[in-house]
């Protein structure tokens, strides 16, 4: 704002002083100058408009609004009133407000270049493509520049991919679009490469690829010169939708020779390759095969060519390139896949991949390369293989403890090979305990040996041996598993917290450390962690759910409102971000890139794990305060939720979540499929469902207790009153199905790969009872409500009691868990360690419930007040009929029983801390004999770490206990 | 090998160290700058962002690098110096005079590299990286190779006094 062109302008010398307040942050002072000026200047809008913004910055958004109003119906044409009220729209988040300020300008001033522009760049800003066509057009007419003619046509195309119905985008917006382009071809107006890239881009959209490859190889097409190889790439894109095979076998060939390590191409190659094959496919002339150059049309030529690739690279001195020698094995997995028996030719696989070994086996991607063609070694070759390739690791000599060691790194990395290379064909898991335990042995051996490679490396660089580390954690798990044996996991988060130590900046030690904690149930240590990971923006959305998945659910509310809002902060951050960089991208002509800022906003915005995080959040707020620092209703109206709206976008919903983000090196039958993906998903949206409808029948349940309870009042009331009983009814209902759908789920008993995603809360859910117990609850609240407006007198004709009591009913089954486990979530057997976190997450269930049922009681309570209150007059007049109601003496005995039964759980609570914190962990002995102490101050940090987090959650679960009992008591009469 | 494409507006960014405002800054201004490495198995190897500034006239015009990045399991397979020639192809194709990119002094396996790579030193920038997580700020060379358009190479004779940060166009 501050960078302001002519200063000759007396109203500009005038503005400057608030100006620089704004820019300085000095809001008030900015205010003050603004009044000043307008005492003497009334007819300064832009002063106005000033301190608009100066009063918006201080947080008086209704002040600054009626402020700014009264400026834009005056429909300004001055550039600093404009600016000023653009810059005031966009803080107040009302971009729309923009474009109408703008339209009102350009009509006063028709011929103004600036005003049409910033109207088509407010229109962009709101995505109203079709008045952004028009706006493009205007602007074109006003000053004929190629852009802005363009501007329209791209204009069309949007609205052609926003466009619902995909036959109006192909018969309308898309012809029309191409129309105007070719106008501009025919009058060869055409002048930028972008524009070219439009035109390529209509034609590709409306499937017109064959007038695309004309204009790519024709005079247009020489335009395309920015990006490498445009031309090139346009036209294999093109001969692939065509199916042109023997264009697309001769441009990977000559692409190929040029550059031999382009693995698309290969691609490309194989695939045009085999049609030409199954299509007998045979040059119409022997002097040229296509306009690309000779065509190959048999696997003869294709093993020549890549055979004569590798051949080259043999030859080379310099480093050789992986490209040829992973496309011979690529073209014996299709000639396998083919049943062609031509894969001789080419060579043995366990040799070729042994050469590759040779090769590049000191390069850390060596096992990424090799890990696709395994599958081409039958079972019986995989020790062999394995034994092979150990002959390729050059060890020193076999020491005291039985191994040799590597001399360097480059030794190093080939040995780690071949050890990953082993998990990753399942040599691993078929060991015994025993083996599995020497094998651990081992790698810990190699890992603490490898440190001394990396001694001079820097805080964030890793160690070489880091994934010895990693794969010994690995095979504790696998033992943990298997065996159930939780000193294995204890020795797991020793060796990763060591690992750590070495190497603090090892992102895959922090993640498998989060995700063993996080099992545990202990969710102290995980925050650090994660922060720690420094996740960067879209990070938040792809692994936060590592996070957030358990932040809810272990009784660290703390805690779990901090990890919320990791995620939270960037989501809200991106709409914002997006919307000026797409403005930008119509200014610079990177049209292409348009469409594809708006998909990864959609993206982000239809995010599973944003709507998790977003109603997550909402509830965790309604349990930790409403009711308690504020009223529901408050606390509701706060967070500005509305039961009738749902926005979540169930039918579009995004799983974004990478859930191959940990490492693993689990053979092929072991790792995560599509299927647990689908599975996952769909358990997740069913419990976001059930969560979802939890919060708003909670904020409708706040927004009853608002409603008038006089009867027979006027009737916009009633109305009011019964179209929120019917919401309730039918989100109850719809909450009734979801639970339904959920039982179905759930009785699936789907497990996922132990690195894949975690299971969703959904189970323990619905195996506590809780979901089922707040539901009847929230339905005890509409049967009360029904009953209000048909006449409180009435009630006592209704067996209100049981209605009442069932809740608490459940809420007591509920609570039987302390009675029947009879265990501690921590406990110490024989000296070993055990730990039980479903007990946790039962007892945050139970809390989150008994917040549910004390919003009814005390909902129920302010229904029957009145029935008190009229009968306490009664019974001052002495009439006849003064006993009781049965509805009231069953609320008291309900309220009753509840006092007793949060007592009974605060006691149970008391009794897991106190026997908690008398567990003393020094007692342990840990390990063996000669055990290196240094391991097993790890594990114990561990241990206490994860004890520590115990008695957080405990803690923090007892004292909103507390409190909850505490508003128990104001519900007396 | 390697397939390289051009860097698509996805979920490619997760592995990346700046905001989200910064990449779409440089794909909305200079997209055929911005090039990815894919391996076989779709993992992403590395990337290059730069961008082309500078006037003509006073034969500055040049491409700049202003990321370049290789994910540690495919460091060592010269990935880095083939994106670095694709970007100096594309700056020779918009008729630059140079290339430039700025270097931590201290990092002297990047100053290596780039100097193997054809670059000099051109100048030192001082205290051109800010202070972060309790280090100090840190001087940068200004690191140059001429393109073909500048024939005489002048572009990259060396500056021998230190310049400050603000200094720099």
């Amino acid at each position: 704002m501050a960078a302001r062109g002519h200063v000759q302008d007396p109203n500009d010398r005038r503005l400057r002083p608030i100006y620089d307040y704004l820019d300085n942050g000095n809001n008030k002072m900015a205010i003050q100058q603004a009044d000043k000026l307008l005492k003497k200047h009334k007819d300064l809008h832009c002063a106005k408009v000033l301190k608009a913004i100066g009063l918006q910055r201080t947080g008086k958004q209704d002040e600054a609004f009626s402020l700014a109003q009264e400026v834009a119906t005056l429909e300004p044409t001055d550039d600093n009133s404009l600016q000023a009220l653009t810059i005031l729209y966009r803080e107040m988040h009302r971009p729309e407000l923009v474009t109408k300020l703008y339209e009102a300008a350009v009509k006063k001033v028709p011929l103004s270049e600036e005003y049409h522009s910033h109207l088509f760049m407010a229109y962009a800003r709101v995505g109203e493509y079709k008045k952004m066509q028009q706006a493009g057009m205007a602007l074109y007419k006003t000053v004929p520049k190629n852009p802005y003619y363009f501007w329209s046509v791209m204009s069309l195309v949007m609205q052609a991919i926003s466009a619902q119905d995909e036959k109006l985008a192909q018969t309308m917006f898309l012809p029309l679009a191409e129309r105007m382009v070719e106008k501009m071809v025919k009058e060869e107006k055409i002048e930028a490469e972008a524009e070219v890239q439009l035109y390529f881009m209509i034609l590709e959209r409306l499937g017109k690829y064959v007038e695309a490859l004309d204009m790519v190889r024709g005079p247009l097409g020489e335009k395309l010169t920015s990006e490498l190889q445009s031309r090139e790439n346009k036209c294999m894109m093109m001969y692939q939708r065509l199916q042109l095979w023997p264009e697309c076998n001769a441009l990977s060939y000559k692409l190929l020779l040029k550059n031999p390590d382009e693995w698309q191409f290969y691609l490309s190659y194989f695939d045009s390759l085999f049609h030409l094959m199954d299509k007998s496919w045979s040059p119409p002339n022997e002097e040229e095969h296509c306009v690309e150059g000779p065509v190959h049309t048999t696997v003869a030529e294709a093993v020549k060519f890549v055979v004569d690739r590798m051949e080259e690279e043999d030859k080379k001195d310099s480093r050789p390139l992986r490209g040829p020698y992973m496309a011979c094995l690529e073209l014996i997995h299709r000639l396998r896949q083919r049943g062609c028996p031509d894969e001789e030719e080419l060579g043995d696989p366990l040799e070729l991949m042994l050469q590759f070994f040779g090769k590049f086996g000191d390069k850390p991607c060596c096992i990424t390369d090799l890990k696709i063609y395994l599958h081409l070694l039958p079972p019986e070759q995989h020790t062999q293989f394995e034994n092979r390739l150990g002959e390729l690791v050059p060890l020193g000599e076999v020491g005291e403890d039985g191994f040799g060691f590597p001399g360097d790194t480059k030794a190093l990395q080939r040995h780690l090979c071949v050890c990953q290379l082993s998990r990753v064909l399942g040599l691993q898991h078929t060991l015994d305990t025993e083996g599995k335990l020497c094998l651990i042995t081992e790698l810990k051996a190699h890992y603490h040996y490898g440190l001394q490679f990396g001694k001079s490396c820097l805080k964030t660089e890793l160690q070489f041996s880091d994934t010895y580390c990693l794969m010994v954690a690995h095979v504790y798990i696998d033992l943990w598993t298997e065996t159930g044996d939780e000193n294995m996991l204890w020795q797991c988060l020793g060796v990763l917290e060591e690992g750590l130590s070495y190497s603090p900046s090892n992102a895959q030690f922090k993640l498998l450390l989060l995700l063993l904690f996080c099992r545990l149930g202990a969710f102290q240590p995980v925050v650090d962690l994660y922060s720690s990971l420094d996740a960067k923006h879209v990070q938040h959305d792809t692994i936060g759910y590592l996070l957030t998945r358990y932040a809810g659910s272990l009784g660290q509310f703390a805690a779990a409102s901090q990890s919320y809002n990791f995620s939270l902060r960037f989501f809200h951050s991106n709409q914002k971000d997006t919307s000026e960089y797409i403005i930008q991208a119509y200014k610079y002509g990177a049209f292409e890139k348009i469409p594809e800022f708006i998909a990864f906003r959609t993206r982000l915005n239809q995010s599973l794990h944003f709507a998790q995080v977003r109603t997550e959040r909402m509830l965790l707020d309604l349990y930790t305060e409403a009711d308690i620092t504020s009223s529901l209703e408050e606390s509701v109206k706060a967070m500005g939720l509305c039961p009738e709206e749902d926005d979540i976008p169930w039918d579009n919903m995004r799983d974004n979540r990478d859930l191959t983000v940990l490492f693993s090196w689990d053979p092929k039958d072991r790792e995560l499929t599509e299927e647990h993906r689908r599975l996952s998903l769909e358990e997740e949206s069913v419990w976001l469902k059930v969560r979802s409808l939890t919060l708003r029948l909670l904020a409708s349940l706040a927004l009853l207790g608002h409603a008038p309870s006089k009867r027979n009042s006027d009737k916009t009331n009633e109305n009011g009153v019964s179209a929120k009983s019917s919401t309730l009814q039918t989100l109850l209902s719809q909450l009734d199905l979801t639970l339904q759908t959920a039982a179905q789920i759930t009785e699936k008993q789907t497990q996922y790969p132990f690195l894949g995603p975690p299971s969703s809360r959904l189970a323990s859910a619905l195996s506590s009872g809780s979901c089922h117990c707040q539901a009847s609850a929230l339905q005890l609240s509409l049967t009360l409500q029904e009953l209000e407006t048909t006449g409180l007198g009435k009630m006592s004709d209704v067996d209100f009691c049981t209605t009442g009591l069932q809740p608490s009913v459940h809420l007591q089954k509920q609570q039987d868990w302390g009675g029947e486990c009879k265990g501690d979530v921590l406990e110490m057997k024989d000296s070993r360690l055990m730990t039980q976190p479903s007990l946790l997450e039962t007892l945050v269930f139970f809390v989150e419930t008994v917040c549910v049922v004390l919003w009814v009681a005390s909902y129920s309570a302010s229904v029957l007040r009145p029935l008190k209150s009229s009968l306490q007059k009664k019974k001052k007049k002495k009439t006849k009929d003064s006993s009781t109601p049965v509805v009231l003496s069953g609320f008291q005995e309900w309220t009753g029983s509840l006092q007793g039964i949060v007592t009974q759980a605060l006691d149970h609570v008391k009794g897991q801390e106190a026997s908690l914190t008398a567990l003393k962990l020094a007692a342990l002995t840990l390990g063996v004999g000669h055990a290196q102490t240094q391991e097993c101050g790890f594990t114990r940090a561990a241990m206490d770490k994860v004890q520590t987090s115990y008695l957080g959650s405990l803690q923090e679960l007892g004292d909103l206990l507390r409190k909850r009992a505490d508003s128990l008591k104001s519900l007396k009469f | 090998m390697t397939t390289l494409r051009a860097f698509t507006f996805n979920f490619d960014i997760c592995y990346n160290n700046y905001g989200i405002p910064f990449y779409l800054q440089y794909l909305a201004h200079w997209p055929e700058y911005f090039i990815v490495a894919e391996a076989p198995g779709g993992e992403l190897m590395g990337y290059i962002m730069g961008k082309a500034e500078g006037s003509v006239a006073r034969e500055e015009w040049h491409g700049h690098v202003t990321a370049l990045s290789v994910a540690p399991e495919f460091r060592r397979l010269g990935l880095a110096a083939k994106l670095m020639e694709m970007l100096e192809e594309i700056s020779e194709r918009k008729g630059g005079f140079f290339v430039d990119l700025f270097v931590r002094v201290s990092n002297q396996v990047a100053v290596n590299m780039y100097k193997q790579l054809g670059y000099s030193v051109y100048r030192t920038v001082i205290e051109y990286y800010s202070a972060s997580n309790g280090e100090p700020d840190e001087d940068a060379y200004d690191m140059r190779k001429a393109l073909s358009r500048d024939t005489e190479r002048k572009s990259i004779i060396p500056i021998p006094h230190p310049v400050r940060p603000e200094d720099i166009e």
